[in-house]
């Protein structure tokens, strides 16, 4: 009996071959769309939090007494307090988020004359290499936070102390073209003489200023070690009620709210964790970045979902019809089948397995053809590879599955209503 | 061939397609559905890959402004009617001028901003405020800096005083926001509030302005205003308007993409069903072609109903994807999407072109074999 089955089961899969070569090609296309659908659709949150970095910063550090300070507002009254220590910058690194700490950089800002001109001078990392008390080497600097800059001419090392970016309208008060040479002083009268690596169109305040290595900038102002401000650029999860309250006061939630709100990646826990690991800090999320990027991210997030859905369903769609299709053709071979004596269940059974055989070589292909489709995307869009998540063949193989089956299931209840004998007089 | 045979040989081809039509409900459904599906992911795809990056770019302006405007010396309302007259009114998301003075409390100095409280609370939508943004005059927000420092809780009445402690005003603490920079050391004001502390009104420092216009179009905007408007400097925020720009083409190109693949799959899935209903029908065309029918006239019927199944089916599936275009529009953007009449009528005529083109090779195939031989094998 069984050998029997076997056998119509071959027979048939061999005998219109065609047919099941659409069928099979159907399947795998939908299978395709299916895959690549769903891997880019489970990774597109990372990927979309990856390009919003171009944002810059979206946590800003500050010394506890200058956080209530305003950096461009003159306000008397308000000592300065303890700075920053340039030693301890590097421990973001080493936070729970570490990970997810892209970018980082220290400032130190200081007022100077520039060929007689006075003028803020902004030293910072550029692209510094640290050793990380992991044992890890990393490395940070301003480079990767200010996407949005051109330059005319190039970036410094930090090494390269003799050289400075000037705001273009910095140079152009000061009459400085790239390769110009600019005398520096400081207040207490120390000075260096810097060449213009590159003149900066920023499209902000550092349009008016000279940024120059950080390591210069403390020597000119007698404040070795020490920084004014840092900016961080973390990957972080769109804020929710939960972080909405912790942000306000983080000891008004409960032990388990609390566990939560440290081990999610929302800004305002990177801050609490970055302020844990540098002494006086106050660490920020800079609210209109990190909104931005929110809404950026859940609503491709959404609309991901939303899109994958209907290309699943018209896939679905695709692949049940022509089942339906091809198995309405088999009237004829059915009726035969039912006139020699076999029952409905063995009919429902061979139309079965043998969709299934098809559905299982046309999935396998259209899985293969779906990642390489996904890369191509990934490639295309993000420039990266997208990683497939092993969910990703789980829920092909099952949506296949279920779509070949549910897509003969029409097509099968009408061929059991068949009366051999009219099928077989052709009407 | 005269009118009457002509009208008869018409009469003839609708009453065959009827028949045809009608005697094959199942497999015409098949490929009704199957045009119908390929026409409503084309349209609905196509909807979201116009509509969604230019929601998505309105729902980020707003969030903050993108065009600054301060002035040379003074910043009045003349003038900032002068600049707001240059900026396309349909393009102008939002904005709102402020004025920042250095007040008192408890005698120390603070930076306050005074500003139109309801233009503001859009531009400033981002902040995250614990209260509400001052309703009436009388009522300030501060930051949270500024009540951490003090020790202020929303509700709470505070007296401010001019810088030289010449004026007083009791005011409400609507609020207390949070914006993360150097904004949370402000105590934010009505205009007309802070004028009656300091004595000044109608003088602004700053402008700011959420235009929707692309990178270039914004820099082409703010050299407008800086020509025709004298006396103030306009300068588009880069960090927003070139991050922006660049997530803005990222989701163009992935949503575009995406498209064209589930697209191009959807449509070669919808041709082999296509292929296989009319292969089917092989005995039909080689009867029909024994019974002394032309090829060209079996042709023209299959182009008639490709024409009726395209018309059917893609009207069928416009509306459908539409549909389904307007829910995920909904869901993402709370906006309905945009229904583009030019692109429903390339749809239809996509559906048409589909239904035809599946259906040439089996049917030219079919009519190329011998009738004898294809009839014989029944």
């Amino acid at each position: 009996m069984v050998t029997m089955f076997v056998r119509l089961l071959f027979r048939s899969l061999s005998f219109s071959k065609a047919g099941k070569v659409l069928i099979a090609l159907t399947t795998a296309l939908g299978a395709c769309v299916a895959t690549s659908m769903l891997a880019v659709m489970f990774d597109i949150g990372d990927k979309v939090s990856r390009e919003l970095s171009t944002y810059g910063a979206n946590i800003v550090v500050r010394p506890k007494s200058a956080a209530v300070l305003d950096q461009f507002y003159d306000m008397e009254g308000i000592e300065a307090g303890q700075p920053l220590s340039e030693a301890q910058v590097a421990n973001i690194k080493t936070i729970f988020w570490a990970f997810n700490v892209v970018e980082f950089s220290p400032y130190l800002s200081v007022e100077v004359e520039a060929n007689g001109e006075p003028i803020t001078l902004v030293g910072t990392w550029f692209a510094k290499e640290l050793s990380l008390p992991t044992g890890e080497m990393s490395v940070a600097g301003l480079i990767g936070l200010r996407a949005w800059w051109t330059i005319d001419g190039g970036w410094i090392a930090d090494a390269e102390e003799d050289m400075a970016l000037v705001g273009v309208s910095a140079a152009e008060r000061l009459g400085l073209g790239l390769g110009d040479f600019v005398e520096v002083k400081g207040v207490d009268g120390s000075s260096a003489r810097l060449q213009v690596a590159g003149i900066i169109h920023s499209g902000g305040e550092e349009d008016e200023q000279i940024i120059a290595p950080l390591a210069l900038v403390q020597r000119l102002s007698d404040r070795q070690g020490e920084v004014d401000w840092i900016e961080v650029s973390a990957l972080t999860t769109p804020d929710n009620d939960l972080a909405r309250r912790a942000a306000r006061n983080p000891g008004s939630l409960s032990v388990s709210d609390w566990e939560t709100w440290y081990c999610t990646a929302y800004a305002s826990a990177i801050a609490y964790q970055i302020e844990e690991v540098i002494d006086g800090a106050v660490a920020k999320p800079v609210r209109l970045v990190t909104e931005t990027q929110g809404v950026i991210l859940t609503k491709t997030q959404s609309l991901m979902v939303l899109v994958t859905a209907l290309a699943l369903l018209s896939s679905a769609l695709c692949i049940a019809n022509l089942v339906t299709a091809s198995v309405l053709e088999r009237s004829a071979e059915i009726g035969l089948l039912k006139a020699i004596g076999a029952t409905n269940g063995a009919v429902v059974r061979l139309i079965l397995s043998e969709m299934c055989v098809v559905g299982v070589l046309g999935g396998a292909l259209g899985y293969g053809l779906g990642i390489a489709a996904s890369q191509v995307i990934g490639h295309v869009v993000f420039g990266s590879w997208i990683s497939i998540r092993a969910s990703v063949a789980g829920l092909t193989a099952v949506l296949v599955v279920l779509v070949v089956l549910a897509g003969s299931l029409p097509a099968v209840s009408q061929l059991l209503r068949l009366r051999p004998a009219d099928v077989l007089h052709g009407r | 061939m005269n009118r009457s045979t002509h009208r008869a040989s018409n009469k003839m081809r609708f009453r065959l397609l009827r028949a045809s039509l009608v005697r094959r409900r199942s497999r015409v459904l098949v490929e009704l559905l199957a045009v119908a599906i390929g026409a409503s992911t084309m349209f609905c795809l196509a909807t979201l890959a116009l509509d969604v990056p230019s929601q998505l770019e309105q729902e980020l302006r707003g969030l903050g402004a993108n065009l600054l405007v301060s002035p040379e010396s003074e910043l009045d309302s003349a003038l900032l009617q002068e600049t707001q007259a240059l900026i396309p009114a349909d393009a102008l998301v939002a904005q709102a001028a402020f004025r920042y003075e250095t007040i008192r409390i408890n005698s120390q100095p603070y930076l306050a901003v005074g500003t139109d409280i309801s233009s503001a609370t859009t531009i400033k939508g981002f902040w995250d405020m614990d209260g509400e943004w001052p309703s009436r005059l009388g009522e300030a927000l501060v930051g949270r800096d500024v009540a951490d420092w003090i020790g202020l809780r929303v509700g709470q009445r505070i007296i401010l005083e001019g810088a030289d402690l010449d004026h007083q005003l009791p005011v409400t603490v609507s609020g207390i926001f949070a914006a993360g920079g150097n904004e949370d050391a402000l105590v934010v004001l009505n205009e007309a509030d802070l004028a009656s502390l300091t004595g000044r009104s109608d003088v602004f420092d700053v402008a700011e302005y959420s235009i929707a216009l692309g990178g270039d179009q914004l820099s082409a905007l703010a050299d407008h205003i800086n020509a025709n408007v004298p006396g103030v400097v306009a300068s588009p925020v880069q960090r927003m308007a070139s991050s922006e720009a660049q997530v803005l083409a990222m989701l163009r190109s992935l949503l575009v993409l995406v498209s064209v693949i589930v697209l191009t799959l959807t449509v070669i899935g919808i041709s082999t069903t296509m292929m296989a209903v009319v292969t089917e029908r092989r005995v039909e065309i080689a009867l029909r072609m024994a019974l002394g029918a032309s090829n060209k006239a079996i042709q023209r019927e299959f182009i008639l109903e490709a024409v009726v199944l395209g018309v059917l089916g893609g009207t069928l599936g416009v509306v459908l994807g539409f549909a389904l275009a307007n829910l995920v529009s909904q869901q993402v953007f709370t906006q309905s999407a945009r229904f583009n009449g030019w692109f429903g009528l390339v749809c239809v005529v996509a559906a048409m072109v589909l239904a035809w083109g599946a259906s040439r090779h089996p049917v030219s195939r079919a009519a190329a074999i011998d009738p004898a031989l294809v009839l014989r094998e029944e």
